[in-house]
């Protein structure tokens, strides 16, 4: 399955083989710092989603006294470093670290996800990310296809170097169905 | 379900926390992607969801670690906040799925390690679907204002 054109601007996979992703553990990317600060906007639209009428999330003047702003939904982390899906000036997207490890497998999904919030984020906040690449594991065969299991580590901080949130993930990076 | 607040001292462990049930209709899977940028299109169109093995488009990360942060917080009132939050992604929720939300808080502790010290709670949550099956197992640690 090759990749499909309609979606390179959401996701371009980089591939090679295991000993490629191998050559790359360790890695670490050029900070990437986000394309919009905080905003209350996108804190209610994420809390609409999940239904979630924390005040913290709603109300300006609770969230104010409580936490120096409305607080970020800790679940939105990873989606402010997520580049917009188009830009004027045509910069292309910076995809994260994960993405660009080469690996044969033509598609991916989450597999485990473990984060620490050492600060509040609140509106206003800009967050940049450095992330690295922590391990690849050799080829697995799960219910979906075969392939390997990509780990990473995001290290979240503000403008003012104070580091909010360390996120490590684990994608399974792999080729759906055919038996081998 | 935002009203309550509850104090780290008034908690006894281990406790049930209230259920949560969420169904995830097609438009609620698009507004997850919407609200998270995130356009894999694993999570907008249904033909590369079955290409990948899925029956049909399915909500990403950040929507089940928002679900299982809710389950938590609607528990504990808006003056608490998750400082961790471990989760695997056993199985997926499609669009059509139900999503339910069960924890327990199975431990309380005051980290003195740090000045002033945190008040924490940890909690066990289970994500499964209308099927039973379990799609999302999480541990999470809420943590309780400073002057309990």
């Amino acid at each position: 399955m090759d990749q499909d054109p309609r979606y390179q601007q959401s996701y371009e996979l980089a591939f090679g083989t295991y000993e490629d992703a191998l050559r790359m553990v360790g890695a670490a990317s050029e900070p990437r710092i986000a394309a919009n600060p905080v905003s209350g906007a996108r804190i209610q639209l994420f809390a609409a989603m999940v239904h979630d009428g924390n005040r913290s999330y709603w109300d300006p003047e609770f969230a104010r006294q409580t936490w120096g702003g409305l607080l970020a939904p800790p679940a939105l982390l990873m989606g402010w470093l997520v580049p917009p899906p188009w830009e004027p000036a045509g910069r292309p997207p910076v995809a994260g670290i994960v993405l660009r490890v080469p690996l044969p497998g033509t598609t991916f999904i989450n597999a485990a996800n473990d984060v620490e919030f050492l600060l509040p984020i609140v509106e206003g906040d800009r967050l940049t990310v450095v992330e690295e690449l922590v391990s690849v594991s050799p080829e697995k065969r799960t219910r979906l296809g075969v392939g390997h299991f990509v780990e990473t580590q995001e290290t979240y901080h503000r403008d003012d170097g104070a580091v909010v949130a360390i996120n490590r993930n684990t994608l399974f990076r792999f080729t759906p169905g055919a038996p081998s | 379900m935002t009203g309550a607040e509850l104090g780290w001292t008034d908690i006894d462990v281990p406790v049930e926390l209230p259920e949560v049930v969420d169904h995830i209709s097609y438009q609620g899977v698009v507004e997850n992607a919407g609200a998270t940028w995130d356009y894999f299109p694993g999570h907008f169109d249904p033909n590369y969801a079955q290409s990948q093995g899925n029956p049909t488009i399915y909500v990403n990360t950040m929507h089940l670690a928002g679900f299982a942060d809710r389950v938590a917080t609607d528990w504990a009132g808006p003056r608490s906040r998750v400082v961790r939050r471990s989760m695997r992604l056993a199985g997926s929720i499609y669009a059509g799925d139900t999503m339910i939300g069960r924890g327990r808080a199975v431990a309380k502790r005051c980290d003195t390690s740090v000045d002033p010290p945190r008040y924490l709670v940890d909690i066990q949550i289970e994500v499964t679907n209308q099927h039973g099956a379990l799609c999302c197992p999480v541990e999470l640690t809420l943590q309780f204002p400073e002057n309990p």
